[in-house]
């Protein structure tokens, strides 16, 4: 019997002489098996730092204030930066670099005072110097989005190292409206003002309550808390803005709690997202609209249809357009059916009350017969006196599904009126070169406003033509009310003479407010606690506010699940660790097979 | 002779590069869309503002000296500035996707071309049976299946089902390793999916085609001499058959080679990966004429090179081609 056993022990050996090859892949299996178990505890081993990862889907586009126009960029920028006034739960000004302010009798001298332990990310205190400069070279370029908002502001001087005097020639009634952030002049002065233009401001330098860390474009970007910021320390260590260029994917990711927080998925997803009991997801209203926007230009190069310039055509569009019927459908309802420019939720909205034109396609062709419009030809489309066709082009923008959805549902609407439209879809720049040389009939778009109603209300001036207005409206009873509710300092008054703009723009209509439509967010619950919508019916992020990036902390209560997504990690770590093992060995297996098969045909050769 | 051959491939290669050069430049500018409005979405934008942008830019300059001083920072290394990133080099821009795309395409190629070989090679030499007819079916129902969607269902099965991979980007963001080991496995975990995806639509491809033509080559003559010459089957195969096969295999693998770059949007879209393909799109979308031609110039450059390459490789495998020409 021992014999038979050194035998076998010897055949072993002499196999495993035999064949060198086979030994080499044995210790090289177990070689790459150490080393991949080893980087798999490695990887795992910083979870510790409590990283809110939200999932977005679009990108900031400059890490320079004077160069961004995105909202990414706003929100970025309110973390990083701070402005002299920031905006409160309740959406009214609160202390942002500024203690206090106080307005002359004048109404023409603006004098804030800043925080006296305000300090840059460097070190270094701010000052009122730095508000100056700042301040100074964002109205002299006329650069970026915070450009507007400081409009109309005649001279900032630093009265001394805490005190900055503002004065405009009319009084100003959305000063402390604007957040404009307020950079370091120490590192603004190292710069030409022309190399300002096109910096790239790599590694900001703010006062706000995150630092930046990080930016890897196309992928995320990074902040970590300001443990010294002057308003106390936020309650969470990094925030992580990653982007998804999926939206589906990003709502998998929040599913599985990869992420912690999405902003911006599809309505389809919400009724998934909420069968979870971890995640909250919420369909918050925003401030902004999507509109049908005529080419109301009286231009003679204008090369839109000139029957659209009879506004009876285009009211009788809006009696004809089921707008609920869409918000159901494409939307999934998360929203409102469109009015006015100023959003509802807004102090400023104005509401129609008797001149509504809500769903009504008898009122719809009882207008257009009024108007004179009659199907002569019996084809189905109106004509005019002089026989040209209510036949209209209709630019849908490929970018969003869901306005090339409503488009098409309002092109079938329509024509029940007897109004033809011809839809082209195409991508946002084709779309912006026809606005820009007034070759178009119509449009769907949309537009985010600002919680200064001058934003928007400026973009149907006369003097946006061939800049913002993307409508070519002019009416100069307009123009004048848009000056004037500037500079009226009183609320209700300021109010007043912004519906009187709105019932203006209702009754001509040249544009068609389609919908007030949602933004969709979600968090979970599990893992941080202390969510607040802001305002009541908003969102959580995007809203103009800080408040959640201050407030959210890890979840304590739930200690156990926080210890557990690391033992989580550490699972799907080790699986992961055994599929690529298993992957070694087959490949292992397979190498080992052609070599032998290799050694055979050599012998095959020889022989 | 040799060097000759070579020389002349160069050559031609490098004409060819600066045709698609001048091409391209005049082609997006006669492409609609003016990049100035996109530039400058700015409410009180004065006259002076725009004029500034424009020089900024360069855009107030007549077209044919825009050519020009195009050419000559081309020749710098100078790719001009992204209108979209503003201010960006456009070196910097693509040269910080180049790395992703590369990684995840060669991975994806190189497994694809593998795997695909040995299914194809397997399949044309037990043709007829069981195994032909089950990797037959396999390579088409790859080939032929949408990539985004096997993408979602990757996602589905091995993210949300399995929880094996992440669902997207090339590194767990955020997290800082304390080992380049660390990072790399991370970067592996990350790349699996879109590698996986993208492979076996490939895989299907070379299948197909090394199968054909490998079927082709074992009817020839020189393939029976083999066998009465006494070699085995599996010798035959290899040192007979597959050399002769591989040649239309090399002008596909090129052309994949050059169009891959540019072509894996969908994957890149699908799993977030940072690559080239999606930037190319959002170009595309911003008017982003410098950004666009550096892409076009890249994937041009690459198409260009991977065709000399399969030229070189065929005077290398096939000596009829070099002495031909």
């Amino acid at each position: 019997m021992p014999q038979r056993n050194d035998r076998v022990q010897d055949i072993l050996i002499l196999k495993m002489e035999g064949n060198p090859m086979k030994k080499k892949i044995v210790v090289f299996v177990l070689f790459s098996v150490m080393l991949i178990s080893c980087f798999t505890n490695v990887s795992f081993a910083a979870e510790e730092v409590s990283s809110l990862r939200i999932g977005v889907t679009q990108e900031i586009d400059s890490l320079s204030p004077f160069l961004s126009w995105s909202i990414s960029g706003d929100e970025i920028f309110m973390l990083i930066y701070d402005s002299l006034v920031r905006v409160d739960e309740n959406l009214e000004p609160s202390p942002g670099l500024a203690e206090s302010w106080k307005l002359s009798d004048d109404n023409l001298t603006w004098t804030f005072v800043l925080n006296d332990n305000a300090k840059w990310h460097d070190g270094k205190p701010v000052t009122a110097e730095d508000v100056k400069y700042s301040y100074e070279y964002i109205i002299s370029s006329g650069l970026g989005m915070y450009a507007g908002g400081l409009e109309d502001i005649s001279s900032v001087e630093a009265v001394d190292e805490k005190t900055v005097v503002i004065k405009t020639n009319e009084p100003k009634a959305n000063m402390l409206m604007s957040n404009a952030p307020i950079l370091p002049k120490h590192i603004l002065e190292t710069l030409t003002i022309e190399e300002l233009e096109t910096w790239p401001n790599d590694s900001p330098v703010g006062s706000g309550p995150f630092k930046f860390e990080e930016l890897n474009v196309g992928g995320f970007l990074k902040l970590v808390k300001n443990e010294d910021y002057f308003k106390g320390s936020p309650n969470l260590d990094e925030i992580i803005f990653v982007v998804y260029a999926n939206s589906d994917v990003m709502t998998q990711a929040l599913k599985i709690g990869e992420i912690d927080a999405v902003v911006n998925f599809s309505a389809s997803h919400l009724e998934e997202l909420n069968s979870v009991p971890e995640i909250e997801a919420v369909s918050a209203v925003v401030q902004g609209f999507t509109e049908l926007s005529f080419n109301c230009s009286k231009d003679l190069d204008s090369k839109g249809n000139k029957l659209l310039l009879d506004k009876n055509i285009r009211q009788a569009i809006e009696w004809a357009i089921d707008k609920q019927n869409i918000m159901d459908v494409v939307y999934y309802s998360q929203g409102e059916v469109g009015t006015t420019l100023v959003p509802p939720g807004d102090y400023y909205h104005y509401e129609p009350a008797d001149e509504l034109r809500s769903f009504n396609i008898e009122k719809a062709n009882e207008l257009l017969e009024e108007a004179g419009y009659k199907d002569i030809d019996q084809d189905g489309i109106r004509e005019d006196i002089n026989g040209n066709k209510l036949s209209f082009l209709f630019t849908l923008r490929s970018e969003t599904p869901e306005e090339v959805k409503a488009g098409q549902m309002i092109a079938a609407n329509v024509e029940k009126a007897g109004i033809e439209l011809k839809i082209e879809t195409v991508d946002d720049g084709v779309l912006i070169d026809k606005v820009y040389s007034q070759d178009f009939d119509m449009f769907i778009w949309g537009w985010g406003t600002a919680l200064d109603p001058t934003v928007i209300l400026n973009v149907m001036s006369t003097k946006e033509i061939g800049n913002l207005s993307d409508c070519n409206y002019s009416n100069e009873e307009y123009d004048g009310l848009l000056l004037e509710q500037q500079t009226i300092m009183d609320e209700t008054e300021r109010r007043k003479v912004v519906w009187e703009m709105q019932k203006i723009l209702y009754d001509d209509a040249p544009y068609i407010i389609l919908f007030y439509d949602n933004s969709l967010q979600g968090v979970r619950t599990d893992k941080w606690d202390g969510w607040t919508r802001v305002p009541e019916d908003g969102g959580y992020f995007f809203n103009l506010t800080y408040t959640n990036y201050m407030n959210v902390k890890p979840n304590i209560q739930t200690a156990d699940a926080v210890s557990d997504s690391p033992q989580e990690q550490e699972k799907s770590g080790s699986s992961s660790t055994a599929l690529i093992v298993a992957a070694v060995l087959l490949l292992a297996v397979v190498s080992a097979v052609l070599i032998k098969r290799k050694k055979n045909s050599t012998e095959d050769d020889d022989e | 002779m040799n060097r000759q051959y070579v020389l002349k491939k160069i050559i031609y290669s490098l004409i060819t590069i600066f045709a698609v050069l001048v091409f391209n430049y005049f082609l997006f500018r006669v492409m609609p869309g003016n990049p100035l409005q996109i530039l400058m979405r700015n409410p009180n934008a004065s006259a002076e503002a725009i004029e500034k942008t424009k020089e900024l830019f360069g855009l107030n300059k007549p077209a044919h000296i825009q050519f020009f001083i195009y050419i000559k920072s081309l020749f710098q290394g100078d790719l001009g500035t992204s209108f979209l990133y503003k201010g960006q080099p456009v070196t910097e821009v693509i040269g910080s996707r180049i790395l992703p795309t590369l990684l995840m395409i060669g991975a994806a190629e190189i497994l694809a071309i593998i795997t695909g070989i040995f299914i194809g090679v397997i399949s044309a030499w037990k043709r007829g049976t069981k195994i032909d007819i089950i990797s037959l079916s396999f390579s088409l129902i790859s080939y032929s299946m949408p990539t985004f969607w096997i993408g979602i269902v990757f996602v589905t099965i091995f993210c949300v089902q399995f929880r094996i991979f992440p669902t997207s980007g090339m590194m767990t963001p955020g997290l800082s390793y304390s080992s380049f080991m660390g990072k790399s496995l991370d970067v592996i975990k990350h790349l699996t999916l879109p590698v996986l995806t993208m492979s076996l639509v490939l895989i299907g491809q070379y299948a197909l085609v090394m199968r054909s033509t490998l079927v082709d080559v074992l009817t020839e003559d020189y393939i029976t001499t083999a066998h009465a010459k006494g070699f085995k089957e599996d010798y035959v195969i290899k040192k007979h058959a597959v050399p002769n096969a591989m040649l239309p295999m090399v002008t596909l693998i090129a052309i994949n080679l050059g169009l891959v770059i540019a072509g894996a949007i969908q994957i890149e879209t699908i799993f977030s990966w940072p690559g080239i393909g999606r930037l190319m799109y959002d170009a595309i979308k911003n008017r982003d004429y410098p950004l666009l031609q550096g892409i076009f110039l890249l994937v041009t450059i690459s198409v260009i090179i991977a065709n000399l390459l399969a030229d070189l490789t065929y005077g290398y495998l096939d000596p009829r081609v070099k002495s031909r020409s």
